[in-house]
């Protein structure tokens, strides 16, 4: 589950491509173009590697971060269908983690290395799962809204240029779409309901339409960086387009529950065909991604106690022969 | 095969006893979630809540079939003294070794009950074992080798297992409290008894402890963890039954 | 200080402000690559990796991360490192020329030889008995 690529380039003066060998910056861009994939020990261009590394493990991050939220409902899932599909998905998401770090490990940096970064605070994750999962509501919204969204980013990644971020995403889309039925099916349920069940999904729904918003990421400056990383097939969309097309897709499923989305302003713009809505602060969005929403330092520490807990299981079996081997693919 | 109401009642307690341990363990074991020890075990340890939690669903429905509540019901509005698990099962999950060890010593009593149910008179019974051959095979493989592994890997890992078999072994010894309808279903040929079941346990669990080098306690330290077959529990099972029907009591007769 | 999460108010959360190395290298052991057969008899085909501390425990995390769901018969795992792999820039080895044609089944026809052979030397074609045998294989 995670939103888009963030762009951001430490460096921000310097060009993507300085000091690069002009002919095999041709040979790598023509293969992008001709539709090709890149694979890990291709060459590439360094702000390619670096900006993959960082957008693959940000999205690994979110799977094993964004297992916390929802995990916790695991204990508390009315019934046994629920509770056991609330298992599979969540177990669905610490795969996706698994999976996503492979690929990420392909372009050189150790998974140990990874989880470090996410520990410290050196690496970011999807901003929404600095927000609590207050109700069973939550757990209903996240399972339909939040995936509804990583599915759009995901399908559209799935077709970039980098060879094992895109086998892992088919994988995880195929995946996906059950957790998307589960959610809008818990969705459903509530809202039809119960007056008691519709009130906790309506609440719920109020609650995450800002983070749901943020989700896809503020809207893209247009800079040379942007330009460069979307002809590359790192960057296939931008945020906004995303935005769209989660809007277009899902704002008519809610309303057909008669559900009330937070947003007067919100509606689809027959002639433009583009969707309106009121801007949601991206002054909080900024504020919670730098650490002060209302969970970051939770979901940290409960990643740390995680890792310190399972240490001696780790330690217990490493051998001094071992060594590290780039995975092939 | 002809069943009296008095022997009905007798496999109603008996498959209570084996749903609720399959229960009550799968949704311990569900608690790692998301926080193995490696994100490979993580995604293992779940599956296997997953199959537990699936097995004692079935049974339910079994129960339901024999005029008992629906699963929903039984599992999540039960009160705890209604309960037949094991004590075992109660405990919080600790730390990895004891949930690992708590693993080892019930899938092995699981796997050797089903085995002896595989010849029970009674179908659906026989059919349950039948089905859930290999998802226990698996755990049995999965905590085996943890087992094997850990006990000798290094110095910490070797302590950390044998104090885990240490704090859970009296416990594991309650799964084979035996109930008042023992003999009667002896005699109806669905379960030949808890008595056999530990033997067989016994010896199975005790070669592979021996292949991780941990040492079982000397019989004269045997001292049964036993009351869960009678309602009688641990003060960890009713705060964990509040957690589970938290949101299923909202409104139970609500569709969820 | 009370959680919202049941769960995290049963751990001991550490404090998380040291910025300390929480895993150390290699830590998660290496790395091992996982083929998946599907039924018997069809080929083994790789399906990603695990991390795994050697060939036992590869074998059973890699069960659950890549046969939970899909219909399963055999899985092989094999250390990265001991797999040995062409260069992906040497590609262009198996590029093939057009003019090899003469490895291809279709490259062979001499039908048109035979039946100048048989008019000239009277022996008599076989066309009805091909088409019947024909008729048998679609069937």
């Amino acid at each position: 589950m995670y939103g888009n690529a963030q762009i951001d380039i430490k460096e921000k003066s310097k060009s993507l491509i300085e000091g690069e060998d002009p002919v095999k910056l041709a040979e790598f861009e023509a293969r992008i173009i001709r539709g090709e994939k890149i694979e890990p020990k291709d060459w590439m261009p360094k702000a390619y590697r670096n900006q993959l590394i960082r957008m693959i493990e940000q999205h690994a991050h979110s799977e094993i971060i964004g297992a916390l939220p929802e995990g916790t409902w695991i204990t508390r899932a009315p019934g046994f269908r629920r509770k056991l599909a609330l298992m599979a998905k969540v177990q669905d998401e610490v795969g996706h983690g698994q999976l996503l770090y492979s690929a990420a490990e392909t372009l050189g940096k150790t998974r140990e290395s990874m989880i470090n970064d996410l520990i410290n605070g050196k690496s970011k994750y999807s901003n929404v799962f600095n927000y609590p999962a207050l109700t069973w509501g939550d757990t209903a919204i996240i399972a339909w809204l939040i995936d509804a969204g990583a599915i759009i980013n995901q399908v559209t990644n799935s077709k970039g240029s980098y060879g094992p971020y895109c086998r892992a995403l088919e994988r995880i889309c195929s995946e996906e779409s059950f957790h998307l039925k589960y959610g809008h099916d818990n969705v459903v349920y509530l809202a039809t309901g119960t007056a008691q069940q519709r009130e906790l999904v309506q609440d719920a729904l109020t609650r995450w339409w800002q983070p749901i918003m943020h989700f896809h990421g503020p809207p893209d400056k247009v800079s040379e960086h942007t330009e460069i990383l979307m002809k590359w097939k790192v960057k296939m969309a931008t945020n906004d387009e995303m935005r769209q097309r989660f809007l277009d897709e899902y704002v008519p499923k809610i309303w057909d529950l008669g559900l009330t989305i937070p947003d007067p302003n919100l509606k689809k713009n027959e002639s433009t065909g583009q969707w309106e809505y009121t801007e949601p602060d991206w002054e909080e969005f900024k504020r919670v991604i730098n650490g002060g929403g209302p969970c970051n330092k939770e979901r940290l520490q409960v990643r740390r106690w995680a890792e310190e807990r399972g240490a001696w299981v780790r330690r217990a079996l490493m051998k001094p022969e071992q060594k590290y081997t780039v995975p092939l693919a | 095969m002809s069943i009296n109401t008095g022997e009905m009642k007798d496999i109603k307690e008996f498959l209570y006893k084996i749903a609720d341990d399959q229960l009550i363990i799968g949704h311990r074991n569900s608690e790692w979630t998301g926080l193995g020890p490696v994100l490979e075990e993580d995604i293992a340890f779940s599956s296997i809540a997953q199959d537990k939690i699936g097995q004692s669903l079935h049974i339910y429905e079994i129960l339901h079939s024999m005029g008992e509540e629906v699963p929903d019901i039984i599992a999540f509005a039960r009160k705890a003294k209604d309960f037949r698990c094991s004590h075992l099962t109660e405990y919080p999950i600790g730390e990895y070794d004891f949930s690992l060890m708590r693993n080892f010593f019930f899938n092995h009593a699981e796997h050797l009950r089903f085995e002896m149910l595989a010849s029970s008179s009674l179908e659906p019974l026989a059919n349950l074992a039948k089905k859930y051959k290999g998802e226990i095979k698996y755990h049995i493989m999965h905590s085996d080798t943890w087992v094997k592994q850990l006990g000798r890997a290094n110095e910490e890992s070797h302590t950390r297992m044998q104090s885990a078999l240490d704090k859970t072994f009296n416990l594991a010894l309650g799964i084979f409290e035996e109930s008042d309808f023992a003999d009667a279903l002896r005699e109806v040929k669905v379960f030949d008894g808890e008595s056999v079941l530990q033997d067989k346990w016994f010896e199975e669990i005790s070669s592979i402890l021996d292949k991780a080098g941990l040492v079982i306690p000397e019989r004269s330290k045997w001292v049964p963890s036993y009351g869960g077959r009678k309602g009688q529990h641990t003060e960890y099972l009713e705060p964990m039954l509040e957690e589970m029907g938290e949101v299923f009591r909202l409104d139970p007769k609500a569709e969820w | 200080m009370e959680y919202i999460d049941p769960r995290v108010n049963r751990m001991e959360l550490p404090a998380n402000d040291d910025g300390k190395e929480i895993i150390e290298s290699l830590e998660e052991w290496e790395t091992y690559e996982v083929f998946h057969q599907k039924k018997r008899g069809e080929q083994h085909i790789h399906v990603g990796i695990v991390h795994a501390a050697n060939p036992e425990i590869a074998l059973l995390m890699a069960k659950e991360a890549f046969g939970r769901r899909r219909q399963t018969a055999n899985l092989w795992v094999v250390k990265t490192s001991a797999v040995t792999a062409t260069d992906y820039e040497d590609q262009d080895i198996f590029e093939t020329t057009p003019e090899k044609t003469y490895r291809e089944a279709s490259d062979y026809y001499c039908m048109d030889r035979i039946r100048k052979y048989q008019e000239e030397h009277g022996i008599e074609d076989r066309k009805e008995e091909r088409r019947k045998k024909k008729e048998v294989r679609v069937k």
